[in-house]
């Protein structure tokens, strides 16, 4: 039982009561201001000034606009699964909210004469916490699409879905080299073991891979695809409006806070003062209230990152996305994963002396490399498509063959003489033998 | 002394009833202006399809291979999880023991990926 | 106060778990490593499927999956050599003794047997299994159109499948995984050991069943019954292993032992708990009321499949129950004799009276199978040395004369594929009197006529129940094999006295594989039928250690 875990459980049930306000607020607030900032510099990015008339600066314009939702018609579709339709944002939201309870966002502090430390829940298996409240999210998704009744929705969430389920995969392995180093689920625990040296120096490509993989694992550009307008108008969501909608929304800024919150305690010493910083008076800066400061200022810059990034970055395709997850990350993460326990046993078990680990390490690396350039970019892909194959009837569903000769309307083709509308057909006069593979032979 | 996991619950209860309550404060405070077509699935503008909920039950079988797939992984993740916490009291024994355990599981892997698991087109 | 213990638990935890640091535990190599080469080989075989092109797999995946068996014989057979006692490894979880060696020889032959039978190509062109996946259709396995029932009806599916050429190769690593977990049931030396080894040898099976290229219905209902009846056997065993840590405070067969020796625990908790546990035993071994899936299973699944699951999983199935007997309840079997002794009458006559009224030869076999059970259950019972290595004999003569009939029906043939109907195998004696010959000699076997291995079994293992004091059941099992023997000899008056019709089923003239394998089991058959002493000396060189 560490400091914090002490401390916490000495909180009075009143001071309980304050933080989880104080919690809720804070992301409500969180979410206005990021909704708020995210218009401003996608404005700025896009030479146009962005909201600026509701308050200062424009800064209650996402007050309006919350305002303005909860007046709006609550439509549900006839088709839609009326209790899951409604219960859908409801799921959506509460995790949401419940996940960032576990982040550390100060140290040692007094409230009204009583000493704790600012974070609302202090576990053995914080960590767990935030990835079950993400996993839970995701049925607020699934549920939210399927229960519309409604094609968009329910493409929407299935994308949405596997996409939060594949980026979990790759943000639960870049947890496990920061645990390994921390030897502790806690976040405070984890907090306190980067005193020394930030994790994200000490191991940067976990860092690297839990950066993608949260803004994968919240559905943002340039991983929105569940939301792609063009492709899907609103994803998920489409059906939903008013207060519903809502509440979807305000989940997805809520879960941009939370990873960031989570980024920072993981990679970047939680509330710990920056470099510089916590030298001054002998770490006077790292006590009282000051570390929310610093907490504070970490994660803005992770959400300014998100902003960016939006900003920035195309939408990718599917397939690139879910390559990149199955692909890149996760198998990546578990060489490095084995690569980071391999090194860290040895090292403890004194196996190899400093030295004759440095040029062990390096004949490996320059070995890695070697082969690296060695193996050829791609392969050609495998012939296997050669053998012979008998005509299938594609199980009995009636398919259409591979060549099927639209009948072009008299008016087109006057025109298509002269311009390139034909080519919409390429392959059709070029592979007669596809005619004989996919053609429909149910009867013979 | 409380138990710690008190302010998770209460937060959870808080978070659940800001939620529940908004959702049912919406059709009361709106305006209720319904219309056949705004009741209707949207389908930009088309006539929308008879869909069913669900979409009857079919969907691509892809998602449900990165279903099973996540399953797998998470296992995976969820046993490498305790061993990191208590890393250093496994010793060379635990490293030794993870590393077999995750290349074990790299060869189901590389078969999934090239046998195209991970494809979509 | 119980707050503070409850979340200081994890860190009071780990600081123990500091202070002893834990150690690898000593490893006989020597003694596991025949378990070690075929759980390997099974693995690279996932990566041949996953790295070597098309063309070449089926080769490389055969001569892997024998030259793996045979590598783990020699390696078993080296270390039999040496063997004294035994002992146990990887930490008291995994026993090897001469009994389990003499298990592991049986399984790693018998399944030899069984990766030829799979291997053939020549009988069915391109193998039994269901082919690859048509590549252009975006290369996922499960968007192969045999693959979508429902809509297709069974012809088009059946023709569509056929028509393909080339085989699942995915086969062979799934045979040696399931190997891999029935050499670890064998050696297992605490519940849980075995309920992982039960697993890994049971979830290849289910999907090994599912494989055949020809009646593809009917092998994805054996398979998704099998699946669905194994998982609840393996809840059942599940619960029961926690009944009996609830008993005895460990898995371990061992301490389970002492605690059952003498003690004033609770008898319900053992007796749930034994019951439990049994009962997932008995459904993999196919024996008495735990049978129903036997039939559908044997006669769904691609023929060379059943071979291997009716020889090696009762092998394992078997193993594992003898051990757990003899090692962890040997003391307390005045209790629970009663019941497995009304398992064994109960599975003999279930076997026995369904057998007669069979018309399909793979369901005839599938009840013949389940009234060897009640046999095995016979000597499985008889806690003696005598018992144990009579069954263990029984265990391999039955197995090869199983692998042998399978791989003989399979040579029996219309265009529809395989005619398993009896009415298609009138007057085989006329076109193939080859076949026929064998596979009498093979029924009588089966049937337990002297000069046959299953005679020998048979003697072994009554008359060790016998001397243990079991004289009505052993006369309830020669009454019931007597009765038995009309099931065999209906085919045999069937092959020789009746004439063929005219458009009967052929006989194939089997590959280099196929013959083998058949070869293999007759030769054994007879030879154990003649020499038994062969075997049975090495069934008898000691028992279980734990």
């Amino acid at each position: 039982m560490n400091e914090t875990a002490r401390l916490i459980a000495d909180d009075p049930i009143w001071l309980i009561l304050i933080k989880v306000v104080g919690t809720f607020a804070f992301l409500v607030v969180m979410t206005l201001l990021t909704i708020w900032a995210e218009r401003r510099v996608i404005g700025r990015m896009q030479q146009r000034p962005g909201p600026n008339r509701a308050g200062p600066f424009g800064m209650l314009q996402s007050l309006a606009d919350g305002l303005k939702l909860a007046f709006k018609e609550d439509i549900r579709p006839v088709m839609a699964d009326k209790w899951i339709y409604i219960l859908a944002p409801v799921v959506s939201a509460t995790p949401a909210l419940v996940a960032f309870s576990v982040i550390p966002v100060g140290g040692r502090v007094t409230i009204f004469g009583e000493p704790t430390a600012l974070q609302l829940v202090e576990l053995p298996v914080s960590l767990l916490v935030v990835l079950a409240a993400a996993s839970v999210g995701v049925y607020g998704i699934v549920l939210a699409g399927w229960s519309s009744g409604s094609p968009y929705p329910l493409l929407g969430a299935l994308r949405s879905a596997a996409q939060v389920i594949s980026y979990e995969i790759a943000m639960g392995l870049s947890f496990i080299a920061v645990i390994l180093y921390a030897g502790t689920l806690s976040t405070s625990g984890i907090v306190a073991a980067q005193q020394n040296g930030w994790f994200f120096a000490l191991l940067p490509f976990s860092f690297l891979v839990y950066a993608i993989a949260m803004v994968g694992e919240t559905n943002r550009a340039p991983f929105d695809l569940p939301e792609a307008e063009s492709e899907l108008v609103g994803g998920f969501h489409t059906e939903y409006s008013s207060l519903k909608f809502a509440l979807f929304f305000l989940a997805e800024y809520i879960n941009m806070v939370t990873v960031s919150a989570l980024a920072t305690t993981l990679f970047l010493g939680g509330w710990h003062a920056p470099w510089p910083l916590y030298l001054i008076g002998d770490g006077v800066l790292n006590t009282g209230w000051w570390p929310v400061l610093w907490f504070l200022g970490k994660t803005l810059f992770f959400l300014f990152v998100f902003v960016w990034l939006r900003g920035t970055l195309p939408r990718l395709r599917y397939d690139q996305f879910m390559n990149l997850g199955w692909k890149v990350l996760v198998p990546l993460s578990l060489v490095w994963i084995c690569a980071v326990t391999a090194i860290r046993g040895i090292r403890e078990a004194d196996l190899l002396g400093s030295q004759q680990f440095l040029f062990i390490g390096g004949g490996i690396v320059v070995l890695l490399l070697l082969v690296a350039f060695l193996v050829p970019d791609r392969q050609p892909p495998e012939q296997e498509q050669q053998e012979p194959v008998a005509p299938l009837s594609g199980g009995g569903y009636p398919v259409p063959p591979l060549d099927l000769k639209v009948p072009e309307s008299p008016r087109e083709t006057r025109v298509s003489a002269t311009s390139g509308t034909r080519s919409r057909l390429p392959e059709a006069g070029q592979e007669p033998t596809s005619s004989t593979k996919e053609a429909p032979d149910g009867n013979d | 002394m409380l138990d710690p996991y008190i302010p998770l619950v209460l937060m959870f209860a808080l978070a659940f009833g800001f939620a529940a309550f908004s959702v049912a404060i919406a059709p009361l405070v709106g305006p209720r202006r319904y219309n056949k077509a705004k009741l209707d699935a949207y389908e930009c503008g088309i006539e929308p399809s008879p869909q069913p909920v669900g979409g009857g039950g079919r969907m691509p079988v892809a998602y449900y291979l990165t279903a099973m797939m996540f399953i797998l992984f998470d296992i995976e993740m969820v046993f490498l999880f305790p061993y990191a916490v208590s890393a250093d009291a496994l010793g060379l024994y635990g490293v030794v023991a993870v590393i077999l355990f995750i290349l074990t599981f790299g060869f189901a892997d590389l078969y999934v990926w090239r046998r195209g698991g991970f494809d979509w087109d | 106060m119980g707050v503070v213990a409850r979340t200081g638990v994890p860190d009071r935890h780990s600081e123990v778990l500091a202070q002893q640091s834990t150690d690898m535990p000593p490893i006989a190599y020597a003694a596991v490593a025949p378990v070690l080469i075929v759980l390997v080989a099974a693995c690279l075989g996932v990566l041949v499927e996953a790295f070597v092109p098309r063309r070449q797999r089926w080769a490389v995946q055969v001569a892997l999956s024998l030259l793996t068996v045979v590598c783990a014989g020699a390696a078993l057979i080296r270390h039999a050599r040496e063997i004294n006692t035994g002992g146990t490894t990887f930490a008291d979880t995994v026993a090897v003794g001469p009994a389990t060696l003499f298990l592991w020889g049986t399984l790693l032959a018998l399944a030899l047997g069984a990766i030829l039978l799979i291997a053939d190509r020549s009988i069915e062109p391109g193998g039994a299994f269901v082919a690859e996946t048509n590549a252009a259709s975006g290369g996922t396995a499960s968007r192969h159109p045999a693959d979508a029932p429902g809509a297709a009806s069974a012809e088009v599916m059946d023709r569509a499948s056929a028509s393909v050429v080339g085989m699942r190769t995915e086969v062979f690593p799934l045979v040696l995984f399931s190997l891999g977990g029935m050499m670890v049931f064998c050696a297992a030396n605490d519940l849980l050991t075995m309920f992982v080894a039960l697993e890994v040898l049971s979830l290849p099976l289910y999907l090994l069943c599912g494989l055949a290229r020809r009646r593809r219905l009917l092998s994805q209902e054996a398979a998704v019954k099998y699946f669905l009846l194994g998982a609840f056997a393996s809840a059942f065993f599940l619960y029961g292993l926690a009944l009996l840590y609830g008993y005895a405070g460990s898995v371990k067969f061992s301490d389970i032992a002492d605690a059952t020796a003498g003690s004033l625990r609770s008898d319900t908790l053992l007796f749930a708990g034994l019951g439990l546990v049994v009962m997932g035993l008995l459904f993999k071994g196919s024996v008495g009321p735990f049978h129903l899936w036997t039939p559908d299973v044997y006669h769904g699944a691609p023929t060379a499949v059943t071979g291997f699951m009716a020889a090696c999983t009762k092998v394992a199935a078997f193993g594992g129950l003898l051990r757990l007997l003899h090692v962890a309840f040997r003391a307390s079997s005045w209790e629970w004799h009663w019941v497995l002794w009304s398992v064994a009458v109960l599975s003999m006559v279930i076997g026995v009276v369904s057998g007669l009224t069979q018309r399909d030869l793979k369901r005839m076999i599938a009840y013949s199978s389940i009234a060897h059970a009640g046999f095995l259950m016979v000597g499985a019972i008889t806690l003696t040395e005598r018992g144990l290595s009579a069954t263990l004999f029984y265990l391999l003569a039955y197995g090869f004369t199983t692998l042998a009939v399978f791989g003989t029906i399979g040579l029996v043939r219309t265009s529809e594929g395989e005619a398993t109907h009896l009415s298609d195998w009138a007057g085989l004696a006329k076109r193939s009197p080859v076949v026929a010959t064998v596979f009498t000699f093979l029924l009588l076997a089966l049937a337990g006529i002297p000069a046959t291995s299953g005679f020998m079994g048979k003697f072994a293992v009554f008359s060790a129940a016998f001397s243990a004091g079991m004289g009505p059941l052993v006369v309830i099992a020669l009454l019931a094999s007597a009765l038995a023997a009309f099931i065999y000899l209906r085919v045999i008056v069937l092959m020789f006295f009746n004439d063929p019709a005219p458009d009967g089923p052929t006989v194939s003239v089997p590959g280099a594989f196929t013959t083998a394998a058949i070869t293999l089991g007759v030769v054994v058959t007879l030879l154990l039928g003649l020499v038994p002493m062969l075997a049975l000396d090495w069934a008898s060189v000691g028992g279980f250690v734990s």
